[in-house]
């Protein structure tokens, strides 16, 4: 890990272990309701939504934490530096985002700006440990960088081996 | 796996379990095969007669190649074998381009060396078409080199001579992705124009055309030059190019092939059959590419999952609600 990531990661870590702090909260315009806050679009009690965070490594690497009574939304933007790079992330997240069952806390769409993102409600948080919520997320953004560059790696080699063996038989 | 082989291998296993026959009694065959780019071959035993053998060809490009003098071509490569009747005119097989029959019963007395070589030369035959373009363009450098041996090939006149030499265009695909072979004294230029289906195969190829630009720069000194242009036609070929010019998705690979690789014999065959096969090469490694991306994102998720999972605790009752199970020492569960 690179020495300006680990700062970024333990700010990320400490932001969301202190955004993710939710509790049950049932809607305050339709009755018999409950859905997270933070989906909700602005015509509902402004008390109910806390500051939004954003946490930026540079302008290309950033992340959102909005926080809310019930709920948290968490955007991350990946490192994009070249059109391979964005093509892999654009790929990498849509296979994500088509298998979001699995994945519970996974929000279908980004947030206009990011790559991907996650909505944590409090059911969640009931279900599942919120440590390790953080954990993996924080686990997410390390292997998603890793994996990006790997492919990226992957491809190069690829492409200057099939080069040299079309061009070697001509002699 | 790395390379693409040149003929087809259903059409020799086809015409080997005939010309070798395993068992006695021969049974009528009927058989389409496909090839790369829209190629169709028919073999089928004729009706009234089963030692008799129908192999017909379809390519998309055939009547560009009639002008480069392919029937020629072909004729001269395939009547050399006893046994193997060329159709003419009426006699071909509608909606195919060239027929041949052959003659089980004449090629029976032949020795199996000649059999399994005749075998193989058929199944070589969407090669050889294509090759014949290739043949005209590399005869016509012969005669500009020997042409322009003895003069000043810098000075201006002879360079416009040059400038308006004609441009083989086979439509391999029809208008969108054709080959153009431009011939020249000292070398002949064969630009590919190719169509990605979408960004990620544009982003790709990128990537991998560098490499093929780079690659004579590091390790493969000797190779053709390769260029690559996206989008813009190269200006030896602009006149000779129709269809959608600004086309996003559009590539034009050239690549230079040097008086090195023209020399007659084996090594410009091989130069021959190895160039054509470049857009299937290209795009075979591109698609490969996205198949290992694909599987790759596929564990990645699969671990990314089992992350996740780590979250949830093992012991949940039917609601999903954790259930308390400390246990004290002795083994005495704490009451809620």
């Amino acid at each position: 890990m690179s020495q300006s990531l680990k700062p970024y990661l333990a700010a990320v870590r400490s932001s969301l272990t202190a955004a993710i702090c939710l509790e049950d909260f049932s809607s305050q315009l339709v009755e018999r309701h409950n859905r997270p806050e933070i989906e909700v679009d602005n015509t509902h009690n402004p008390e109910l939504i806390l500051n939004p965070m954003i946490i930026a490594r540079n302008e290309n690497e950033k992340i959102l934490i909005e926080p809310s009574v019930n709920s948290v939304r968490v955007s991350i933007k990946i490192k994009q530096a070249d059109e391979i790079e964005q093509i892999l992330v654009h790929k990498f997240t849509r296979f994500l985002t088509s298998r979001a069952e699995n994945f519970f806390i996974l929000r279908r769409v980004p947030i206009k700006g990011y790559d991907i993102s996650f909505l944590i409600t409090n059911f969640h948080t009931e279900q599942m440990l919120k440590d390790k919520l953080v954990d993996f997320i924080i686990e997410f953004m390390e292997d998603v960088d890793k994996e990006i560059s790997e492919m990226k790696l992957f491809l190069n080699a690829r492409a200057r081996v099939i080069a040299e063996a079309y061009l070697t038989p001509f002699d | 796996m790395l390379h693409i082989e040149q003929n087809n291998l259903l059409i020799k296993q086809t015409l080997t379990d005939r010309v070798l026959p395993a068992e006695e009694g021969l049974k009528s065959l009927d058989r389409i095969i496909t090839d790369f780019d829209f190629t169709t071959y028919h073999i089928s035993t004729l009706p009234d007669n089963k030692q008799l053998i129908l192999i017909s060809i379809y390519l998309k490009c055939w009547d560009d190649l009639v002008k480069y003098g392919v029937v020629e071509y072909l004729n001269s490569k395939y009547g050399l074998f006893e046994g193997l009747t060329i159709l003419l005119g009426d006699q071909i097989e509608p909606s195919y381009n060239y027929s041949l029959v052959l003659d089980l019963g004449q090629v029976e007395s032949q020795a199996e060396e000649l059999k399994l070589d005749l075998v193989e030369q058929l199944s070589f035959l969407k090669r050889n078409a294509m090759a014949s373009a290739f043949e005209q363009a590399f005869a016509r450098y012969d005669e500009l080199a020997a042409h322009y041996a003895t003069s000043n090939t810098y000075s201006e006149e002879i360079q416009a001579e040059l400038q308006n030499e004609e441009v083989l265009v086979i439509k391999y695909r029809g208008s969108d992705e054709s080959i153009y072979i431009k011939p020249s004294f000292d070398r002949v230029t064969v630009v590919f124009s190719t169509v990605f289906q979408d960004e990620t195969d544009k982003i790709f190829g990128k990537v991998f055309l560098q490499e093929f630009v780079d690659a004579r720069k590091r390790s493969v000194q000797t190779a053709p030059q390769v260029l690559y242009s996206h989008k813009e036609a190269p200006l030896d070929i602009q006149s000779a190019v129709q269809g959608s010019r600004d086309d996003e998705k559009k590539g034009y690979i050239t690549f230079v092939l040097f008086p090195r690789h023209l020399v007659k014999g084996d090594r410009r065959e091989n130069c021959i059959s190895h160039i054509q096969f470049f857009r299937n090469y290209f795009h075979y490694h591109i698609k490969c590419s996205k198949a290992y991306m694909h599987s790759r994102m596929r564990f990645r998720v699969k671990e990314f999952l089992k992350i996740l999972n780590r979250a949830k605790p093992e012991n949940v009752d039917e609601e999903g609600k954790v259930i308390e199970n400390r246990k004290t020492a002795s083994g005495r569960r704490f009451v809620a």
